[in-house]
């Protein structure tokens, strides 16, 4: 269970003045279930994300994995995660196992474990040629089934991850979101993922909690048919443009 | 260090070192550059010297009008060296060094003008930018005054006075340089090469794991498992100084095979290149390679690509390639702060072994303690830069 509470976060400009980046995100993501951050380009869903995987140091607020306070005991926080960042890059003169093995042994596994974990998580994202080829050269799905399969090497309890599907083609979307879903389930772990977004597809089909985020904060969370019924509306794309730009509508209509 | 993190560390070192020998493009060039690069130098002086040694034992002398001086034609005969007519464009020849040797002018009337002693001028023409015929002067000009010394000494003679007169002071050599001293007028380069080699060794590597895995998007990434940044640090420091040592052992070691390949015997005779040498190349370069490694990296950690960090690297390969020339251009005399220059040290320390000369405690331990030092501080400023790098905002 990962627990953000408060979270802020200001950024020094080349100017030398300040932008507000994240501004007191708080959200509960239980075990077993998937949450998602929605919000546009520039809202705030990496910033966020990267506080909870210790990255940056939030200026004030913490976060909790499992219980284990991220800024204190980073590497126990981080022991318990896997995480699909922003920046996903492989080594492409390593093969695709070498790449997950070498995870593994930094998260502490046994070469012998970590390679048998390699191949489970092969076998899981449909992955198994790939394995032994080296990653130089691979399409964009095969890149982030990598990836994946790296953040996942040491079997983590929660998984975050931002913007998964950015760059994927329809049917390696497809295998993504099968992959987390089965991960929420009893079978696949019941772990607890976070996972952030701009795709209204993707939260309306996977999301059993939707965070919605604007100007670096939560303008409104709650399920899908929760945020449909607050807002109206029948469509969950019109439902998000009126909860996130709800501010600028009302700004725009006095002037 | 706990046994978890070195346990990490070791994992990233094997996982660099692997990446970086797969790097198979960039080793060759490597290798070819730098490695093969000092011994390829070294048979080329070797032929240089040879050259200028076989000049120098020339028993021959290219006259142009010889035929105007048959007392001098006489001497240089007696001497027992061969007198060879120069061509008319012999100037020309010399400027565009198809000429290898000064030659000798002798004017018309010269014979005339000796016997009636006004000091006729032989003129000796060369070329200074003709390296060989420049060798060849002062042998020339040593003949050609036995001439002159040999003609005042029988005019003397003649009037009854003793030849003993014209040289009231002897003039004697003694050089003091022992054989392998002289040859390091050839061989003083060669340290400056090796250490070129170490730089070259660790320039990839170090920009490759820092601002590489910077520019590839990896670091990031890496920095979500639950490794401490100086354990990722130390790991990639050390496959990058594995990699530089292994380039200078390397380096070092192609010097055993090229001295057979000398052409010059004297040289050969001077340049004793054994496991003593060797020994000494190791134990001046280890060190250094641990330095340059981590300079190399400290300087990258804060380029945003590898293209800044070639720029910026660029300095320190430069700053530790021209201060062991700049000392060259000096005295040449060792200075005591010079054991506290990396680079500058390990050149003198090299040196001195080619030199056959033994070192000091002081030039045994003080280099090694100045790149440790060097090499801890650069690490540090590498795990404390390293979160910054990772993330992009």
């Amino acid at each position: 269970m990962i627990v953000a509470d408060g979270l802020s976060k200001r950024f020094r400009t080349a100017r030398g003045g300040f932008v507000q980046a994240v501004e007191r995100v708080g959200f509960v993501a239980p075990d077993g279930r998937i949450t998602g951050l929605l919000g546009a380009n520039g809202a705030g869903k990496t910033t966020t994300l990267r506080m909870v995987a210790g990255l940056i140091e939030p200026d004030t607020g913490r976060v909790t994995v499992d219980e284990v306070d991220v800024a204190a005991q980073p590497r126990a926080a981080l022991a318990r995660m896997g995480v699909l960042g922003d920046a996903r890059g492989l080594y492409p003169r390593l093969t695709a196992r070498e790449n997950v093995v070498y995870y593994g042994e930094l998260q502490g596994m046994a070469r012998g474990a970590a390679h048998a974990r390699a191949d489970a998580l092969a076998r899981m994202l449909d992955m198994a040629h790939l394995l032994d080829r080296r990653t130089e050269g691979f399409s964009q799905g095969e890149r982030m089934k990598t990836a994946l399969a790296r953040a996942l090497v040491h079997d983590p309890p929660n998984v975050v991850l931002d913007e998964p599907t950015n760059g994927l083609d329809v049917l390696a979307t497809r295998a993504l979101r099968d992959a987390l879903r089965w991960l929420a389930t009893p079978e696949g772990g019941s772990k607890c993922i976070v996972f952030s977004t701009h795709v209204m597809q993707e939260v309306e089909r996977l999301c059993d909690n939707v965070l919605v985020v604007a100007r670096g904060s939560v303008v409104a969370q709650g399920t899908v048919e929760e945020l449909l019924a607050r807002t109206g509306r029948g469509d969950f794309e019109e439902a998000f443009v009126d909860l996130a730009f709800a501010t600028e509508r009302r700004e725009g209509a006095a002037s | 260090m706990t046994r978890a993190a070195s346990g990490r560390a070791w994992a990233v070192y094997r996982k660099e070192l692997i990446d970086a020998l797969r790097d198979r493009r960039t080793l060759a060039t490597v290798l070819l550059s730098s490695v093969f690069l000092g011994p390829l130098l070294l048979v080329a002086l070797s032929g240089l010297y040879a050259t200028l040694e076989e000049g120098a034992e020339r028993r021959e002398v290219v006259v142009s009008g010889i035929e105007h001086a048959p007392a001098l034609r006489n001497y240089i005969e007696r001497q027992g060296v061969v007198i060879l007519a120069a061509a008319p464009d012999h100037e020309q020849q010399l400027r565009e060094s198809r000429l290898r040797d000064a030659v000798v002018v002798v004017p018309p009337g010269f014979e005339r003008e000796l016997a009636l002693g006004e000091a006729p001028v032989l003129e000796v023409v060369t070329d200074s930018a003709n390296r060989h015929a420049d060798a060849s002067v002062a042998r020339v000009q040593r003949l050609l005054y036995g001439f002159a010394r040999e003609r005042a000494g029988l005019a003397l003679a003649l009037r009854g006075v003793a030849g003993a007169l014209l040289e009231p002071v002897q003039v004697a050599e003694r050089d003091l340089a022992g054989a392998r001293s002289r040859a390091m007028r050839f061989t003083g380069m060669l340290p400056f090469f090796v250490i070129l080699a170490v730089l070259y060794g660790a320039l990839t590597a170090a920009l490759d794991t820092t601002a590489g895995e910077r520019e590839r998007g990896s670091l990031e990434p890496l920095l979500t498992n639950p490794a401490t940044p100086m354990a990722i640090v130390l790991g990639k420091w050390g496959a990058v100084a594995t990699v530089a040592a292994l380039i200078s052992l390397l380096s070092s070691l192609s010097f055993v095979p090229a001295q057979w390949l000398l052409r010059s015997d004297a040289l050969q005779a001077m340049f004793q290149y054994g496991t003593r040498e060797l020994v000494a190349f190791g134990l001046a370069l280890l060190p250094l390679a641990a330095a340059v490694s981590a300079a190399l990296m400290a300087v990258a950690i804060r380029c945003r690509s590898v293209k800044e960090a070639q720029a910026s690297a660029a300095v320190v390969v430069l700053v530790l390639s021209l201060v062991p020339l700049l000392s060259q251009l000096g005295s040449g005399a060792a200075e005591p702060w010079h054991l506290w220059m990396p680079g500058l040290a390990q050149n003198q320390i090299m040196a001195r072994a080619l030199q056959g000369e033994p070192l000091s405690v002081r030039q045994w331990l003080v280099p090694p303690a100045v790149c440790a030092l060097l090499t801890v501080l650069c690490l540090r400023f590498v795990a404390r830069h390293l979160r910054e790098a990772a993330v992009r905002p």
